[in-house]
């Protein structure tokens, strides 16, 4: 409870201090480096996300474990929630400083990469009636969906760099400027906060539906089988 | 089949004049690993959709490892993108009138872009044998995986029709290191997947 | 001396239990049958047995002698013939016993294969496509491929399945071979094929 209200008067506290505290950092057009207090932690929860995903699944594809299932499940929603914010966001921004919508820089390519393996992943889940093979598959494909991210961080810059006359779009972080850090630096955590506790909500959700499921057996398969 | 349809559609409406000459290298690049890629979608899965249907997945689970059967799809995967590539590369060239300066590098960009594009599906196809609206499900699930690999052919390919060649080859290199390691992860994970 | 231990072993898929509390051991020579109706999860159980499927609970183990045989090399020691499992059409009945034998990694001899086709009565049929068979010659190759690589376990999922007098006689020689050779688990609710067995268990109750 007080970490709800907590949790609401600092997020509160952020947006004000985004618009009225901090100052519109200089070359970009009137005030759209605001946007960066939201649209960057939105990108960073949307990608801690996945990796989060990625290692729930792992453990259960280790242990068997459904909690880590649900965990997968949950990060995984949320991680696709935060990846279209991160996306929208980052597309008014680029029509605000550059004048369109989408321009496929590398910032821009990565988050719909991303987008794309959170929605292969629920098609996937939705795919697979069995609940036990739709678990294992689910984890394997996000640990393959991993394994190709870091051939994106190497392949996407060389093919934008030498197509694209702008790129490199993403600013330095926001500013030397001690009022923009302490902002961005709030709004962060206030994200993660906000991260945090709404996934801790969701596990509690799925735990609970699984409680409906009835229970069968006492002993669960021995490590051997 | 599919891949010499869309071969034929794609030469016909562009024809070979109605595109600068500056952007062809880039622009057929795009357009070849266009159709290859959707070739491969096509048709990759069937191998294992096929044991699914006819029964015989379970006396193969019943007698083979794992690995063997694994190794064995996929050999017969890169066959056919082998084929598939012999076939329409060199059928594009001559259709669009591709100019290509390096061939050295556009063969072997070819290859090694194939050999990525089937390792990369193999284990996808395992998983969707049997499950619903396969062929969707299987282009979805695959196509996010294949974006690198895509994009790397796409640019080495570039670069060898236009003529720049940066030593080393390394985006050639670069699709190696893809096909490696999706082969090591999928041999790790295809247990999984296979057995229930 | 081959032992198969079957402990606590239950299933359910989704919110239907089709068994619970199976517990059973065979030593060499026994012959245990699976008897129960249509849908009792009979073929499920044995599916259990062969690691086809994961049980929901419990575990099936294995032993060679004293040791234990672990997942990964179980398959040496499993024949398993079942209505749901099917050879491939396309090649002939030698071809796909050749096959089986090669992706077993077991060192089998043309001879080999012709004599087991033999066995099966399927002599004259053996160069011809699996696709061409009747259903009782299907079932007779299938039977051969469960007996190519002389299992310790065999699992018979509903053998007289499709086969006539004749095809019957020999499954009959096949479980009283098998005696000697190891264990035998029979799915099926005819009371004949039941009747091959020393112990049953009935998943109907």
């Amino acid at each position: 409870m007080i970490y709800k209200v907590f949790l609401t008067i600092w997020m509160a506290v952020v947006i004000i201090a985004a618009f009225l505290y901090a100052e519109a950092a200089v070359g970009f057009p009137g005030e759209t480096s605001r946007i960066l207090f939201f649209h960057v932690p939105q990108a960073w929860i949307a990608t801690l996300s996945f990796l989060i995903s990625m290692i729930a699944s792992a453990i259960y594809l280790a242990k068997r474990r459904v909690k880590a299932d649900y965990v997968a499940r949950s990060a995984a929603e949320l991680g696709f929630l935060f990846c279209v914010l991160a996306t929208v966001t980052g597309s008014i921004f680029a029509r605000a400083t550059w004048g369109s919508f989408w321009n496929w820089d590398p910032r821009q390519t990565s988050i719909v990469m991303l987008l794309m393996i959170y929605g292969a992943y629920f098609a996937l889940r939705s795919a697979v009636p069995d609940p036990e093979r739709k678990r294992v598959f689910a984890g394997v494909y996000s640990i393959l969906a991993f394994a190709t991210v870091p051939f994106l961080v190497f392949v996407v810059p060389r093919i934008t760099a030498s197509l694209h006359p702008e790129d490199t779009m993403n600013p330095a972080r926001p500013g030397l400027d001690p009022k923009t850090l302490m902002v961005f630096l709030g709004s962060l955590l206030a994200y993660t906060g906000l991260f945090v506790w709404m996934l801790r909500l969701r596990i509690r959700i799925l735990t609970v539906e699984g409680l409906k499921e009835p229970k069968f057996m006492n002993r669960k398969p021995d490590a051997g089988q | 089949m599919f891949a010499v349809t869309t071969l034929i559609a794609v030469s016909f409406s562009i024809g070979s004049f109605r595109i600068e000459e500056a952007e062809r290298p880039f622009l057929y690049s795009v357009l070849l690993w266009i159709i290859l890629t959707f070739s491969a979608l096509s048709g990759l899965a069937r191998s294992f959709i096929k044991e699914e249907e006819a029964g015989t997945i379970d006396v193969l689970k019943l007698s083979a490892r794992p690995q063997a059967v694994f190794l064995g799809k996929l050999l017969f995967n890169l066959t056919l993108l082998g084929a598939l590539e012999l076939v329409i590369v060199p059928l594009f060239i001559l259709l669009m009138a591709y100019q290509i300066n390096f061939p050295g590098l556009f063969v072997a960009m070819v290859i090694s872009g194939g050999l990525g594009l089937g390792a990369g599906t193999t284990i996808i196809a395992a998983m969707i044998a049997r499950a619903s609206a396969r062929g969707a499900l299987f282009s979805a699930l695959s196509f996010p995986l294949l974006l690198p690999i895509m994009i790397i052919s796409i640019k080495g390919c570039e670069r060898a029709a236009v003529g720049i060649s940066t030593a080393g080859w390394p985006e050639v290199r670069i699709a190696v290191a893809y096909f490696v390691i999706m082969i090591t992860m999928s041999l790790l994970l295809f247990p999984l997947v296979w057995e229930e | 001396m081959f032992t198969l231990n079957v402990s606590g072993i239950g299933k359910h898929y989704r919110e239907t239990l089709l068994f619970r509390d199976i517990s059973f051991q065979l030593n060499r020579g026994d012959v245990l049958a699976i008897a129960g109706w249509n849908g009792s999860g009979k073929s499920t159980l044995l599916r259990v047995i062969a690691g086809l499927v994961r049980p929901s609970a419990g575990r099936v183990e294995m032993f060679a002698g004293s040791e234990s045989i672990p997942k990964e090399s179980r398959r040496r020691f499993i024949g398993m013939v079942a209505p749901a499992i099917s050879l491939y059409d396309e090649l002939t009945g030698l071809e796909n016993m050749e096959f089986f034998c090669r992706v077993r990694g077991f060192a089998c001899s043309r001879n080999d294969c012709l004599d087991i086709v033999d066995r099966m009565g399927l002599t004259e049929h053996a160069k011809k496509m699996c696709g061409d068979y009747s259903s009782g010659m299907k079932q007779r190759l299938k039977l051969a491929q469960a007996l190519l690589h002389r299992p310790s376990l065999l699992l018979l999922d509903e053998p007289g399945c499709n086969l006539d007098s004749k095809g019957i006689k020999v499954v009959e020689e096949i479980i009283s071979r098998q005696r000697e050779l190891g264990v035998t688990v029979i799915a099926s609710n005819e009371k004949r094929e039941v009747g091959y067995a020393d112990r049953i268990i009935n998943l109907s109750e």
